[in-house]
């Protein structure tokens, strides 16, 4: 019997972040109001990320 | 030309009038050279950067410096401070950390960084952290290679010639100058006090910028 999960999506490239992924989370820098996942190859390569709320753009 | 020269000149110093925060004039905080880049420049710095000077120096934004600052402050404020984790292992950078640490409440690590710190639960000075803060992620590469391994946020504090990787918020700015690493961590201090509530925007800091300075003590 299977069980739907539903992961988290990094905020710069929109790919789901798999368990166990050296991802971060942490909520928007600027207004704290959304929560930003970043992905490891993201933050090894430094995209943008952008708030949804906000438009803060880091990093 | 007489026009350029003058404006460069009043750019370089700064206006002793301009206020950049409450009493604390433009002038002040720009003769601590916080702004000073170096000749080399990164793509992942090239947004902060204003111009470069003739010599072949980087000037970094003041307004996206403190812009920043702000932002920093804010979040530290809002995260647990006994758990944030601000590191320095740069000699300039020791004093400026252990006064930010001792006016906010955060942890100071100056010096080496000892491996397996945050990774190894073994290790009997581990930390669990919940934010790194770190004064060159290039000299506090350990620092930011654990944080990215346990799923910390890391800010750090970049000139123009850093590498950006794994890093999630760049507060820009001079991190070699002893008195620019003053600056910014007596400015960070000061947003982190005012957004946890100890500080109103319109008081001033008991301590001063030279207080934050590392001291040259000639033999």
């Amino acid at each position: 019997m299977s069980e739907r999960i539903s992961l988290p999506t990094c905020t710069s490239c929109n790919r789901p972040i798999a368990p166990g992924e050296k991802a971060v989370k942490f909520y928007c820098l600027n207004c704290g109001q959304v929560v930003i996942w970043r992905c490891e190859k993201c933050r090894k390569f430094s995209r943008d990320y952008k708030c949804i709320n906000c438009g803060f753009i880091g990093p | 030309m007489s026009y350029k020269k003058d404006y460069e000149e009043k750019d370089e110093s700064g206006s002793s009038e301009k206020l950049v925060i409450a009493q604390l004039p433009e002038r002040t905080i720009l003769a601590t050279g916080i702004r000073v880049g170096t000749v080399v420049k990164t793509k992942y710095m090239e947004n902060f950067i204003s111009r470069t000077r003739p010599d072949g120096l980087h000037i970094i934004d003041l307004d996206k410096i403190l812009s920043r600052i702000d932002i920093a402050g804010r979040f530290i404020a809002r995260s647990d401070i006994k758990r944030t984790v601000v590191c320095s292992a740069r000699e300039y950078g020791k004093k400026p950390v252990e006064m930010f640490c001792s006016l906010t409440g955060a942890i100071p690590m100056i010096g080496r960084f000892m491996p397996g710190t945050f990774t190894n639960p073994l290790f009997a000075g581990h930390i669990d952290p919940e934010l790194a803060i770190v004064t060159d992620p290039l000299i506090d590469a350990q620092v930011v290679e654990e944080a990215s391994n346990i799923g910390v946020p890391v800010i750090a504090i970049c000139d123009t010639d850093n590498v950006t990787s794994n890093t999630d918020l760049v507060i820009p700015g001079n991190n070699r100058g002893r008195r620019a690493l003053a600056a910014i961590f007596w400015l960070l201090a000061r947003i982190v006090l005012i957004h946890s509530g100890a500080l109103s925007p319109d008081q001033q800091l008991d301590h001063s910028i030279e207080d934050f300075e590392t001291k040259i003590i000639e033999e």
